[in-house]
């Protein structure tokens, strides 16, 4: 499977939302336990704070029952002290314990219990001290106290406290099971969020790996892809210096091979019109003499005879040029290259200068604009691509306008742009192509040529790894652009004889 | 060693060059037997093997044409330039070859003279005649003569 960027990021992105969901679950469990502590912590408080009220009920009525003894047996003023305190503190106690066990209604029935116990304990006491008040009721009293079912009282109240002692202890007991319980579950929450974080992390981590892993690979797989192209770019070179070198040994040969009937065709013509002279003077002859021996025909034919050889030697001088032509190039496309820093504007100037004569007699005029980019490439294949231009300029003007030729020069990336724009008669676009082919020329044949200039100047510049183009409109002039990279390389090439 | 001795050996491939040269060799007053071949084996064949051919017999001059069906003149003018019998003959290259390179090699490999075949018959036919004329004075050695 391949990791998509679109389907990483969605994956990336849920996988963090769902991280910072399981994280949020954790924290929220955290402060859940902890106020579960909190309240675990102040539940048992609450059940020390309900036990020690009830130890307080329980000592109060003892020191009540410690107070009455005491006072009825030694009638010490400490103890009656005592019992004033203690029977104002009982109920006193008492509300304490009402307090505490608000929240539950089992206790505070038992509290009202516990209530009127005290009271009647109270009571009972209160009855006690009083009749010893007055002194000689002391003995009545002690009576009283014989018989006084204060004891009962106490063990009831004894009793009492110790229920509502036991039901705070179970209650304590539930709780903190319920708590247990919670607690637990809390535990397993949050052990099952460890785990899904883990295996989110973990989810993340191998797709994370798996989109490295693919992108490695797809960096690998571009690096041999552009090695490959390199290859390919060097091995489609090479086939085209070779198709080229190709070319060029072809042209050579075809035209040396050509010359060679050229030879027999003129030679044998000559040795034709050669013939012809004695040939008339033996006509004449037969005329003078036996005139009855001539025929018309004959006549003709020695008098056809001239004109045919003419088209036949007008014919072969042509070819015998377009046959020089083609050597020439071939010859041109296999001189040794020798780059160097060419200055574009003196060369460009050299070029006007040698046109001057001519421009003087057009009423022409050259402008090259300045500054011009330098550049290193071979400095006569680029003289002869700029004269042909220039010199095509100044050949193809349109008649009644002044001729203007600009030479300009720019530098684009890595590559010169060298424009020769004329305001001339320009040339049809069906045209653009054709005029680059060799013996192809565009327009009417004013001028003299053999439609070689230009297929000059494209076979030169694409040995100096350029290109040349031609914009133009029929009338409205035309602008030869040659796009030449800025420092010529040499490949280095087999040795052809040239 | 007599003029008439000298056997002139054409190796041309050609027949209209050959007539022409033929022709404007004669026009130039020379009267010398001429041999003509149009490939170079038969041609090295007579050189080397003919008991009336250089090797084995007399006086001769070259014409040689480099650009020939069955190999290249080239080879044909080493051959000659190698053999201790041969070497001293004069080779008059005679082609229409005008590379610079070749000219030089022809020439390095032993070639006497180097005529490019002009185009233009009138010239052709002149350098044809001058060469006739060169021919009638040049002095061609013995075979075996190692003065």
């Amino acid at each position: 499977m391949t990791i998509t960027d679109r389907f990483f990021q969605r994956v990336v992105f849920a996988a963090m939302i769902g991280s910072f969901l399981l994280l949020a679950v954790v924290g929220g469990g955290v402060v859940l336990a902890a106020r579960e502590s909190r309240h675990r912590a102040a539940l048992v408080v609450h059940t020390f704070e309900v036990e020690r009220a009830l130890d307080r009920f329980t000592i109060l009525t003892e020191q009540l029952e410690n107070a009455r003894r005491g006072y009825l047996l030694y009638h010490r003023d400490g103890a009656l002290a005592n019992y004033k305190r203690t029977m104002h503190d009982i109920p006193l106690a008492i509300d304490a314990i009402a307090r505490l066990t608000r929240d539950n209604a089992a206790q505070q029935r038992r509290v009202a219990g516990l209530r009127q116990e005290a009271e009647l304990h109270r009571a009972s006491a209160r009855k006690t001290i009083d009749r010893l008040e007055s002194a000689s009721a002391a003995i009545r009293a002690m009576a009283d106290f014989a018989v006084d079912d204060s004891f009962v009282s106490m063990a009831g109240l004894r009793q009492q406290t110790s229920v509502m002692e036991s039901e705070e202890q179970r209650l304590l007991k539930l709780r903190i099971a319920a708590q247990d319980h919670a607690s637990d579950l809390l535990n397993i929450v949050l052990s099952v969020v460890g785990v899904l974080i883990l295996l989110l992390m973990g989810g993340m981590s191998w797709i994370v790996l798996r989109y490295t892993d693919d992108l490695n690979r797809a960096q690998d797989s571009l690096r041999g892809v552009n090695a490959g192209l390199e290859g390919a770019v060097a091995a489609r070179t090479t086939e085209l210096s070779r198709a080229n070198d190709e070319i060029q040994r072809f042209a050579y040969i075809v035209s040396h091979d050509l010359r060679s009937p050229l030879v027999n065709i003129m030679g044998f013509t000559a040795e034709l019109e050669a013939g012809i002279g004695p040939l008339t003077g033996l006509a004449d002859r037969v005329d003078a003499s036996a005139p009855e021996l001539m025929d018309s025909a004959a006549r003709d034919a020695l008098t056809d005879l001239p004109e045919a050889i003419g088209f036949i030697r007008t014919s072969t001088n042509r070819m015998d040029r377009l046959i020089n032509a083609i050597l020439r190039l071939s010859r041109e496309g296999r001189r040794t290259l020798a780059p160097a820093a060419v200055d574009i504007a003196a060369l460009a100037a050299s070029i006007r200068d040698s046109l001057q004569y001519r421009l003087n007699e057009l009423g022409a005029e050259i402008a090259i604009q300045s500054p011009m980019p330098t550049l290193v490439t071979d400095r006569l294949a680029l003289e002869q691509i700029l004269s042909n231009l220039i010199e095509n300029a100044t050949k193809y003007l349109q008649p009644g306008r002044p001729g203007r030729i600009v030479v300009s020069a720019r530098r684009e990336q890595q590559r010169i742009i060298i424009d020769v724009a004329d305001n001339g008669r320009g040339i049809a676009s069906k045209d653009h192509e054709r005029i680059f082919e060799l013996f192809r020329r565009s327009g009417v044949q004013d001028q003299p040529g053999e439609g070689l200039g230009l297929a000059h100047v494209r076979a030169l510049s694409y040995r100096l790894g350029g290109i040349v183009t031609c914009i133009s409109e029929l009338g409205a002039g035309a602008t030869f652009r040659l796009s030449l990279p800025e420092v010529l390389r040499i490949e280095p090439r087999e040795g052809i004889a040239a | 060693m007599s003029e008439h001795s000298v056997n002139i050996i054409m190796v041309e491939d050609d027949e209209g060059h050959a007539r022409l040269i033929e022709k404007n060799i004669r026009r130039a007053g020379i009267a010398n037997a001429i041999r003509h071949f149009v490939d170079g084996t038969t041609a090295l064949s007579y050189l080397f093997h003919a008991p009336d051919g250089p090797a084995n017999n007399g006086p001769a001059l070259i014409l040689l044409d480099l650009n020939l069906p069955d190999m290249s003149g080239i080879d044909i003018l080493a051959k000659i330039k190698a053999d201790p019998r041969l070497k001293r003959t004069p080779v008059v290259v005679l082609t229409t070859t005008d590379d610079k390179q070749e000219i030089q090699r022809c020439y390095d490999l032993g070639a006497n003279v180097y005529i490019t075949k002009p185009v233009n018959y009138e010239n052709f036919a002149r350098a044809i005649q001058q060469l006739g004329l060169f021919l009638s004075v040049i002095q061609v050695p013995e075979v075996g003569d190692d003065a």
